[in-house]
């Protein structure tokens, strides 16, 4: 057997290894992606309502009553941005990226200031990196989000400075979960309050035209109940987001693993038939030279 | 006419249909909500909510939330949590409950603590095992 059936055998192992990398991957993929989903799809109604909610009241209440409903021209945005911490996530991060760019890009020309990113996730640095945005703040993100808790500080801190004037405009770029193989980069406007069309995953809320002339009662106090309510439901819609981009990545992974180890398959087999291919004649070639030789001899 | 009600909380929508009157429990005191009631804004207590849907009467234990009447006589309950009054353990309820109080002595000690979250969970461990103890004691639900 000559040296080109050893130099196969040696990328058949070879990409065997990557296979079951990859393979073993997927697997933990889709386990944390079962987690990710069942998570987002368990909270995505109440947020919804929740963002219903806030629109309504937004449209119906007079803007002096909680600084969060004020708005002002928009001289300074910021944008928050949730990838995630690690790659071999197929398309995840690039096509978030690339919608967030524009998206900057829009705001530029509108304000001519430079948005303020705030990451979330490792692999966000590459705006930096690529397009030469500046970050302004970057939070650790934890794997699989779970509990309110893990983003408050975060999520405090925007609305605090929307508040208190720093920001003009807050908007988050995320990848919305439609279904494990179905992901959408997008960018939605938080902070101030104003359009209601952008429910998350997209699911069917009916959609009636309200054009009730009416005002909202608060009990007790209005100033009061805003400022219990509308910081809660602002830090629901990034928690809500940052849910969707946790399932989003580990369906993306689980996603590119599998190609990765269907490829990596294919492969195999392709090599596995040239290897048999070179075998066989090396072993015909042998047989001739032996006959070859007889013949010589006789 | 009923009234569109809906409750959910961030882990499961909890009920969503139609019912006759709608009573809970905001940082004012008790509301009943019938059928028409103007636009409202409210903030929830932990405390007992009651509905009432073909004659029959539930109670659940919320802990604390939002709930929006809509003018078009939907009634929305953003709530932290909600349970059943008959889907309570009492057990665990009270278990809770002891840790709740337990883990509020201790804070009296201990610097740095948010002492008003524990007494927010305390003051829902209370609350869930007073409705589910009160539930305990009524008879069994038919045309009260």
């Amino acid at each position: 057997m000559g040296v080109n059936t050893k130099a196969i055998k040696r990328r058949i192992k070879s990409v065997g290894n990557t296979k079951k990398i990859t393979k073993a991957m997927e697997m933990i993929s889709a386990v944390k992606m079962r987690k990710a989903v069942a998570n987002v799809l368990a909270t995505r109604g109440y947020a919804n309502l929740a963002w219903a909610m806030l629109v309504d009241v937004a449209k119906k209440t007079n803007a002096a009553l909680h600084p969060i409903l004020t708005k002002r021209p928009i001289k300074k945005v910021a944008v928050i941005f949730i990838t995630s911490n690690r790659g071999l996530s197929g398309g995840f991060t690039s096509r978030l990226l690339q919608e967030t760019n524009d998206y900057i890009i829009e705001e530029k020309k509108k304000t001519g200031t430079e948005t303020d990113i705030i990451l979330l996730g490792k692999r966000g640095r590459k705006i930096f990196s690529y397009f030469k945005h500046p970050i302004a703040a970057e939070f650790e993100k934890i794997d699989i989000t779970t509990k309110m808790e893990e983003i408050l500080p975060m999520a405090r801190m925007i609305i605090a400075e929307y508040m208190n004037g720093k920001y003009d405009k807050v908007a988050v770029a995320y990848t919305d979960f439609v279904s494990a193989i179905k992901q959408i980069p997008r960018v939605k406007q938080i902070l101030p309050l104003e359009k209601e069309d952008e429910l998350l995953g997209k699911i069917g809320e009916e959609k009636e035209e309200k054009k009730y002339n009416f005002e909202f009662k608060f009990e007790p106090k209005p100033a009061e109940v805003l400022s219990m309510l509308l910081p809660r439901l602002v830090e629901m819609q990034i928690y809500q987001t940052i849910l969707e981009s946790d399932a989003s990545e580990h369906s993306a992974r689980m996603m590119a693993m599998r190609n990765a180890s269907d490829a990596a398959e294919d492969m195999i087999k392709e090599l596995n038939y040239n290897f048999n291919k070179a075998r066989q004649a090396g072993i015909t070639q042998e047989i001739s030279e032996i006959v070859g030789g007889v013949a010589a001899l006789g | 006419m009923k009234i569109k009600f809906k409750i959910i909380t961030p882990e499961r929508e909890i009920f969503s249909e139609e019912a006759e009157q709608i009573t809970m429990m905001t940082r004012d005191g008790e509301i009943t909500i019938l059928p028409g009631h103007i636009p409202l804004i409210t903030v929830l207590q932990p405390g007992e909510l009651r509905y009432k849907k073909d004659g029959e009467e539930k109670f659940l234990a919320i802990s604390g939330g939002f709930a929006e009447m809509r003018p078009d006589n939907t009634l929305i309950i953003l709530a932290d949590t909600a349970e059943y009054a008959e889907h309570i353990d009492i057990e665990r309820a009270e278990a809770a409950r002891e840790r709740a109080e337990k883990a509020m002595k201790e804070a009296r000690n201990v610097e740095g603590i948010d002492y008003a979250a524990l007494q927010a969970q305390l003051e829902r461990a209370v609350n869930r095992v007073k409705i589910a103890k009160k539930y305990r004691k009524l008879p069994p639900m038919v045309n009260r």
